[in-house]
């Protein structure tokens, strides 16, 4: 797998900061992957995912060492124009991404903005409202909508330009859990038909173990965890990290000391009940 | 404490957000009131503190009439931690802040100091003092909110989706926090639909669908109705789920799911 | 409420909406233009009637009657204060009607304009990209502001604030807390819509493409001719004819 993202010992202070957001941060990310990022509230994951995308440096100056590549073009020298082209961000908010009035106008916004022909533009507008399934939105106002459906429709104007990787910060926070399921469906759903790369920035681990490869967890700038969500959330250091894992695995970590569970992955309830109800059925 | 009685509830553009809403919650009771997103919830919590008032039906706020009293006084008695901290954030100083209730409800001065003090030292946040609230961190501002509120030490406290963008160890410190104030006596009505951080607390649940109330009573009877909550799209604790399905193998080295639960929860502690 | 009911847009399906905008821009120009020209209040009111009849032809007419009793009631001020200081009752009665008049033809066009068509005529116009994006945006947000306003409402109603008791003056003191915090959310939306647009390449050609395509109908000339024709008799009429035959 060729290395999509590749952070190289990157570190990052705002200006008037007292300490480094992001502290030497390696971590490369394969083409198709899953990446899920956590960490307590504060940590720099913010901050990490906007030198990702770019807007750490053009948008936001401050003390910037080391280097952060996509699809080997360093960002720093990349123009954002460019940089928008592979890189998606669905930000945490769907209000305060949408800025024209009727839905379809605005999922073509980035591609207006980059002057793309209209019938190349009709063809990817058309392809990103199929793929969230959207048509019947495709002509309202965005006050009309509910939280899910913005967020739908602000991510069709991220896939319109057929961005490599995309960013998610928090999608789930507005979401109810069923809600919040659909959308994971959905990001496995892209991973499969388009090998879209996701960085997943999410508290709700339980609803994205199933789709992710990896979790990577930070803590005040640093990375202090990557592996598979497996190795991860196994580990002894997990719950001193803040992270929340899911309670079906914590059970599973507690039966697998008794030698009631294996520990070589992870189950779903289900799977954990049959196991431990012993053999039969 | 809190009570409903058959409350419908018509928005002008003729949606009917609740329909024959009748409740009853005692003083002292905590009760968490779960839903997917546009069944009702907010719209019942707002009926509490007359922010609403009833179509038709009524609603009763230890005794009095909430479509003949001001929100202002039935706050006195209700408060309401809302979703989002900067709607209401505007004062040059934390402790200013937290001052604006405690006047608004006539507290004297020197009373005022007192529950400010009581309140950042409850909430960790005396430190910032004299910091203007805008500075503060999402955590920090959800903190504010609650110090303010427990400032004017209403009756009863309301938290709409407290969970909503908080990491693991600030969901900690918020159970806590509801278990604390149920203990001191006080009703405490939690809106979410994180299911697993209510789980523990082990509320009175009201399930809502629709503008109806579709099911009410403890959660470890509630979360165990499969179909019921499937309809209201509300996800079963994975707990539940956990034991549920390991009740029904054959040869389960356990007796029956409530077994199963006595014997991981005591583990758990 | 009065501002929302009578200048902000709302879908409709007549003829009216469908038209381009820069045909409705004209017969609302012409109108205006037309409540200018009149010479007395007899006029204005035949002018007035016309707009009904249009606003009735849009299926506005509704919110544009309500927005004329509205005005009206506000206009009722500039009749006095006319008749306190010229003393002629005529003339009064025209300014405050003209006024009546101007802010009916200007809702008239906002109300069955929509934000996009908007977009579209001051792009024609060739106002500057930054400038048709702002006005955009924020018309867009609008609905967002105001539903924020009442929430902020709303979590300091339940702190105690009683924005309905006082004086003048504690009244106005009272909108402090709800004021800042819409403030405040105002400029933390600005920076995150302007991380959005970053990342959505806002900027990255001087002349950004269009999916939407606004040509001009037959019906839609047909219908400029026929309003621009309807100006020329009317102010004919108006300026020269009818003031030979009545006062």
């Amino acid at each position: 797998m060729v290395d999509l993202l590749e952070l190289d010992k990157l570190s990052f202070r705002y200006p008037d900061a007292p300490r480094k957001a992001v502290v030497d941060f390696d971590l490369t990310v394969g083409e198709g992957e899953v990446l899920v990022l956590a960490g307590p509230s504060g940590c720099g994951k913010s901050t990490l995912l906007r030198a990702i995308n770019g807007l750490i440096p053009h948008m936001y100056t401050g003390d910037y060492s080391g280097d952060v590549r996509v699809a080997g073009s360093s960002v720093r020298t990349s123009p954002m124009r460019d940089l928008a082209q592979t890189v998606g961000f669905l930000f945490q908010n769907p209000e305060n991404q949408i800025f024209m009035f009727t839905v379809e106008r605005d999922i073509a916004f980035g591609l207006e903005n980059l002057g793309v022909p209209r019938p190349e533009m009709r063809k990817r507008v058309n392809e990103a409202i199929s793929l969230l399934g959207i048509e019947d939105l495709s002509q309202r106002a965005p006050h009309e909508l509910s939280d899910g459906q913005k967020q739908r429709v602000a991510l069709a104007g991220v896939l319109a330009m057929r961005p490599r990787l995309i960013i998610l910060d928090e999608p789930t926070s507005l979401l109810d859990p069923k809600t919040a399921m659909e959308l994971v469906d959905l990001v496995a759903r892209l991973r499969k038909e388009m090998g879209t790369t996701f960085v997943i920035v999410e508290h709700r681990l339980d609803l994205l173990v199933k789709v992710a490869d990896r979790i990577v967890v930070m803590n005040a700038g640093a990375k202090v965890l990557d592996g598979t969500p497996r190795d991860v959330l196994f580990g002894e250091d997990a719950d001193g990290y803040g992270v929340s894992v899911p309670v079906v695995t914590r059970v599973q970590k507690m039966l697998s000391r008794g030698g009631l569970a294996p520990d070589d992955r992870l189950l779903s309830a289900a799977e954990l009940a049959s196991i431990v109800g012993g053999e039969g059925a | 404490m809190i009570e409903f009685r058959d409350v419908a509830f018509i928005h002008d553009n003729g949606v009917k957000a609740l329909d024959r809403v009748t409740l009853k919650v005692d003083a002292g009771e905590t009760i968490a009131i779960v839903g997917e997103n546009g069944a009702g919830k907010t719209t019942l919590v707002k009926h509490v503190t007359g922010l609403l008032k009833p179509t038709s039906g009524m609603v009763l706020v230890d005794g009095i009439d909430t479509r003949t009293t001001s929100t202002a006084t039935l706050s006195r008695k209700v408060g309401v931690a809302f979703q989002n901290p900067d709607h209401q954030l505007f004062s040059e100083s934390v402790k200013e802040e937290m001052a604006f209730a405690l006047r608004n409800f006539g507290f004297p001065p020197h009373l005022v100091e007192q529950r400010i003090s009581w309140g950042l030292q409850l909430f960790g946040l005396e430190e910032y003092r004299e910091s203007s609230p805008l500075v503060l961190s999402g955590g920090e501002k959800k903190r504010l909110t609650l110090a303010c509120i427990l400032a004017w030490d209403p009756a009863v406290v309301i938290l709409d989706e407290p969970t909503v963008g908080q990491d693991a160890i600030q969901k900690e410190r918020l159970a806590g926090t509801i278990r604390m104030l149920g203990s001191t006596g006080k009703t405490v009505v939690v809106v979410s639909h994180d299911i697993e951080f209510l789980w523990p607390l082990q509320p009175r649940v009201v399930v809502m669908k629709s503008g109806h109330i579709v099911a009410d009573g403890p959660a470890a009877e509630l979360m165990a109705k499969k179909e019921m909550l499937e309809s209201a799209r509300v996800a079963q604790p994975q707990l539940v789920s956990f034991y549920q399905a390991l009740a029904k193998r054959p040869g389960s080295p356990f007796v029956d799911a409530l077994e199963a639960r006595r014997w991981i929860e005591g583990g758990q502690r | 409420m009065w501002l929302s009911g009578g200048f902000i847009f709302r879908r409709g399906t007549s003829r009216y909406h469908k038209l381009d905008p820069r045909v409705k821009l004209l017969i609302s120009a012409l109108m205006f233009v037309t409540t200018l020209i009149v010479r007395s209040v007899f006029q204005l009111v035949i002018v007035l009637a016309f707009m009904v009849a249009v606003a009735a032809i849009a299926t506005v007419l509704r919110r544009v009657a309500r927005t004329m009793v509205l005005t009206a009631t506000f206009s009722a001020f500039i009749f006095i204060i006319n008749i306190v200081i010229t003393r002629n009752l005529e003339t009064s009665a025209l300014y405050a009607s003209r006024f009546v008049a101007i802010v009916v033809s200007t809702s008239l066009f906002f109300i069955t304009t929509s934000p996009d068509e908007l977009e579209q005529v001051m792009k024609m116009f060739r106002l500057p990209r930054d400038v048709v994006f702002a006005f955009v945006t924020a018309v867009r947000f609008i609905p967002v502001m105001m539903l924020d306003a009442l929430q902020i409402m709303d979590a300091q109603k339940s702190r105690g604030l009683e924005l309905e008791k006082g004086n003048f003056l504690r009244r106005i003191r009272n909108l402090v807390p709800i004021l800042i915090p819409l403030v405040v959310n105002a400029v933390v939306r600005s920076g995150e819509l302007a991380e959005a647009m970053e990342s959505r390449a806002y900027g990255a050609v001087p002349r950004p493409t269009s999916l939407a395509v606004y040509r001009a109908r037959t019906t839609d000339r047909v219908v400029a001719v026929f309003a621009v024709l309807t100006f020329a008799f009317a102010a004919y009429s108006f300026y020269f004819l009818l003031p030979t035959f009545l006062p």
